[in-house]
């Protein structure tokens, strides 16, 4: 086991109190549990402000564009299946403007772990509507409440054909970190949503308001992230959000079935052209 | 055929069948044995289609052209046209050769506005009537056909059986493949029994010099793939599909793969993905997603990631006709996406480019860091043409300032974007010791971190903008063809070529002695050649598939005093024809 300072590159300036801390901690102590190389890392970010992580998470970093983390990161675990990809979204990122991608992601089943700050608000352009906000929520793009009807991404994935599902509260890092940890070691794709206070734009859902409002899906009597009725329910839960491992299964991951081998990373071909395979090619177009 | 009156003793040397149909009749499959047919036969052969956006039901055709000399594309006339369906005729007529043959399944003539048919020879021949007596299934009318095309062109029958037996007997068997050849031969003897002897044409036979015959999709497919393309990942659409649909069948055999995705904006970044983690990886693509793929150009531009992008063009705007060619995205990624960077935008305008310039895009790529993009159009992207063998003894690979382990573990202070002279900074790849570095979209300092300061940003953007400055000696120069010593002149890119090369043979015939400059790489634009070009003519026509004239836009935005461009625009749902090259000539150097 790695000392979790291995990915500690510098002091994050997110605001005092930001979910985002917990999740920094949580992610270092998976790693470190692990031991996982920060060279064989690459965390993959969109926008908003966990697209920071990559500033003081010491691994290789790919910091795109917003909403586009799905398909990056895809590119990178198909082109090297041997690192270990970790996709970072917000909430608007994710469920918005990369809903599209995230579906898919989720459908193919590629080997990333794909952590999805849910914050209920768009914090980095300081506090409108996000996907995930509660109808009615008063923010500075719905001065008169918010008419739309939020989405849950935990649901999403279920339905979606999801292969690993959880739900994580970043003011209970020890849990947190253990999902992380595990979500690591699923084959296959891996959704860890992470319920994430923003302490600036989101005055309602703060760590007191989550605390009240989550129940981890381990507390249920018979709970089995393997029983699928057993997930809906939890997830469709009237008053209260599960958290946890709600949902596992055993499925081939999508590098597993399209790369011709695994062992050998397209990422180190030897390029120098195979004239005699090229060659027998042509014959085709005689 | 263009010596009519002595059929007997001429022999032909140039020929234009067109095959005509609704969609779903086998028109495609029909042309393009005829095509690899002729091939055979030595010929030089140039498909054209002409589809409608759909499967089943409307009127198709398609033209095979084809010569003893040089075969490009679309000739002004038609020699012989095949019709499955007796409307195609009323819409085809006019453009059929005063000797031409028409061949018809139905009852088609008496349907002619009087005059329509002055010296062509119309035969109705009931292919599918005897498709369904004699071998029990319709589809055998494409045999049929064939086999009575083979009997007016004193085609080889035993290369047709060859052919026949290629495509069926592997996937079919023996019985299909015997009874295809059969239906040839009963397509033949229809044929000698409704046409005279005068009808017949003697085709001048060469040997097959082992050339190809091969679609421009094909070609970009073969070059990406002998570039060293091992990551593919793109969303199905008209007419670029057949690039991934090629390259999926022999990627595996070389250690790459091809991905469909949800939509462009996932596969351009999926490419993006693939390419910062070391492979050679490139997406396809027409108009419509292009346009989606706009914003993650631009990070290609930003985190200056190697990618490469084929781009058919289609008829736009919006989805346009999808299966109709055309030249109106040029500007779209010389000018396009948001902020100002570096790339590179070729333009091939035979087959043998389409391989080597793409082959080549992947070299220009990782040596610069930037996107390249191949633009070509549905005309060279999805008809047949013959072409040389392609070489690949003259590939090689360089992949720029790439990083091994090793170097970077003798490397102290590793930076991805570090300030280099020439712009260009060290790569690794993730999982390398030492090599820790992030890819950024927003403006970062040396290592890739986020840095707001007026000086780094300054600096930054200049490091990035001089990557290609010294690039021209790698970019793929103009071709300069035809008398140097001429007046005229044209400007083209992409598939236009061989109507301008035809047009200004003829143009020659009529004393009109011209020269033409094809551009290959559109940007960096190849400003000092075309200069000296433009001021050695006196006429300048710049030939372009567009409404707005966007080559001769880009040149007079380049090129500053510009000689007087005459614009040659053709925006219709066809590609040009060398006669609507050759009459505003005419016009204006008479």
């Amino acid at each position: 086991m790695k000392a979790k300072d291995a990915y500690h590159r510098i002091d994050p300036t997110w605001c005092r109190g930001c979910g985002l801390f917990g999740i920094f901690e949580a992610l270092k102590r998976a790693a470190a549990t692990l031991d996982l190389e920060p060279e064989k890392a690459v965390i993959v970010t969109g926008i908003g402000c966990h697209g920071r992580l990559n500033n003081y998470f010491r691994a290789y970093g790919f910091h795109g564009l917003h909403g586009r983390t799905m398909p990056v990161a895809t590119g990178i675990k198909l082109t090297n299946p041997k690192l270990q990809v970790i996709a970072v979204s917000g909430d608007g990122d994710a469920y918005s403007i990369g809903l599209g991608h995230f579906v898919h992601a989720l459908r193919k089943n590629v080997g990333i772990l794909y952590i999805v700050v849910n914050n209920r608000i768009y914090a980095l352009t300081q506090g409108q509507t996000s996907p995930t906000t509660s109808f009615g929520m008063v923010t500075i793009s719905t001065p008169f409440g918010s008419k739309d009807f939020p989405v849950d991404g935990p649901m999403l994935a279920l339905a979606a054909g999801g292969t690993f599902i959880a739900r994580g509260f970043s003011g209970e890092v020890a849990p947190l970190a253990a999902l992380f940890e595990r979500a690591m070691r699923h084959r296959g794709f891996a959704l860890v949503e992470v319920l994430s206070p923003c302490v600036t734009h989101n005055k309602v859902n703060s760590y007191e308001w989550f605390r009240q409002h989550i129940f981890p899906v381990d507390s249920v009597p018979g709970y089995s992230p393997k029983d699928k009725n057993k997930a809906w329910e939890a997830l469709e839960h009237p008053e209260k959000i599960a958290t946890g491992l709600i949902y596992e299964e055993d499925k081939p991951a999508f590098e597993d079935l399209v790369l011709p081998d695994k062992d050998k990373p397209i990422a180190f071909n030897d390029l120098t052209p195979d004239r005699a395979s090229l060659e027998k090619i042509m014959e085709k177009f005689g | 055929m263009k010596s009519g009156e002595h059929k007997e003793i001429v022999m032909i040397k140039d020929l234009s069948v067109m095959i005509a149909g609704k969609a779903g009749d086998g028109v495609l499959f029909t042309g393009n044995v005829l095509a690899r047919l002729l091939k055979r036969q030595g010929w030089e052969v140039a498909t054209y289609r002409d589809f409608p956006s759909n499967i089943r039901g409307e009127a198709t055709c398609y033209t095979i052209r084809a010569s003893l000399g040089k075969a490009y594309g679309l000739s002004d006339q038609v020699d012989i046209l095949m019709a499955f369906d007796c409307d195609a005729i009323l819409t085809h007529v006019p453009h059929i050769a005063s000797s031409g043959i028409v061949f018809c399944d139905g009852e088609g003539k008496s349907n002619l506005p009087p005059g329509a048919s002055r010296g062509k020879t119309f035969h109705t021949i009931p292919l599918r009537s005897m498709a369904r007596e004699q071998f029990g299934q319709e589809i055998f009318k494409n045999m049929l056909a064939l086999g009575a095309l083979s009997c007016v062109l004193d085609l080889d029958f035993g290369l047709l059986d060859q052919i026949i037996s290629e495509m069926f007997l592997k996937k079919k068997g023996e019985e299909v493949v015997r009874k295809n050849i059969q239906a040839a031969a009963a397509g033949c003897k229809k044929a000698r029994e409704i046409t005279s002897e005068k009808e017949r044409h003697h085709l001048r036979k060469k040997k097959d010099r082992n050339r190809l015959l091969l679609s421009g999709d094909e070609a970009i497919a073969f070059g990406a793939l002998a570039g060293g393309c091992r990551f593919f990942a793109a969303y199905p659409i008209c007419p670029a599909s057949e690039i991934s649909q090629w390259l999926v069948h022999y990627i595996s055999r070389f250690n790459g793969v091809v991905v469909q995705t949800e939509d462009e904006i996932s596969a351009l970044n999926m490419a993006l993905g693939a390419a910062f983690a070391g492979a050679r990886a490139m997406t396809a693509t027409s108009g419509p997603g292009a346009s989606l793929m706009m914003e993650a150009f631009s990070l290609a531009g930003m985190a200056e990631i190697p990618v490469v992008v084929a781009h058919v063009q289609r008829l736009g705007p919006a989805t346009g006709i999808p299966t109709k060619t055309q030249q109106g995205d040029i500007l779209q990624w010389i000018y396009g996406s948001h902020g100002e960077f570096p790339r590179i935008v070729l333009s091939p305008g035979t087959l043998g480019e389409c391989f080597d310039l793409t082959a080549r895009a992947f070299n220009l790529a990782e040596v610069y860091q930037v996107p390249v993009i191949v633009l070509t159009e549905l005309d060279m992207g999805q008809n047949f043409r013959t072409a040389e063998r392609f070489d690949f003894e003259s590939i090689e690979i360089n992949r720029g300032k790439l990083l091994s382990q090793d170097d970077l573990l003798r490397i102290d202070n590793f930076k991805r974007y570090e300030l280099t002279p020439d712009g260009i900074s060290p790569r690794s790849l993730p999982s390398f010791k030492n090599g820790v570095h992030l890819a950024e979209s927003l403006e970062h300092d040396e290592k890739g971190y986020r840095d707001e300061e007026r000086s780094t940003r300054v600096r930054m953007m200049e490091k990035r903008m001089r990557k290609l400055k010294k690039a021209s000696p790698d970019l793929i120069s103009p071709h300069l063809w035809g008398d140097r010593k001429a007046k005229v002149g044209f400007v083209s890119c992409g598939s236009t070529l061989g109507a301008v090369l035809e047009a200004m043979d003829e143009l020659k015939r009529r004393k009109v002695s011209s020269k033409f400059l094809q551009l290959r790489t559109l940007w960096p634009f190849p400003g000092a050649a075309v200069r000296r070009f433009l001021s050695g003519c006196k006429e300048v026509f710049v030939v372009e598939n567009n409404f707005s004239g966007e080559l001769a836009t880009l040149i007079k935005s380049q090129v500053n005093p510009c000689t007087q461009l005459r614009n040659v625009l053709n925006y219709s749902t066809r590609a040009f024809t060398p006669g609507e090259i050759v009459s505003p000539v005419l016009k204006v150097c008479r």
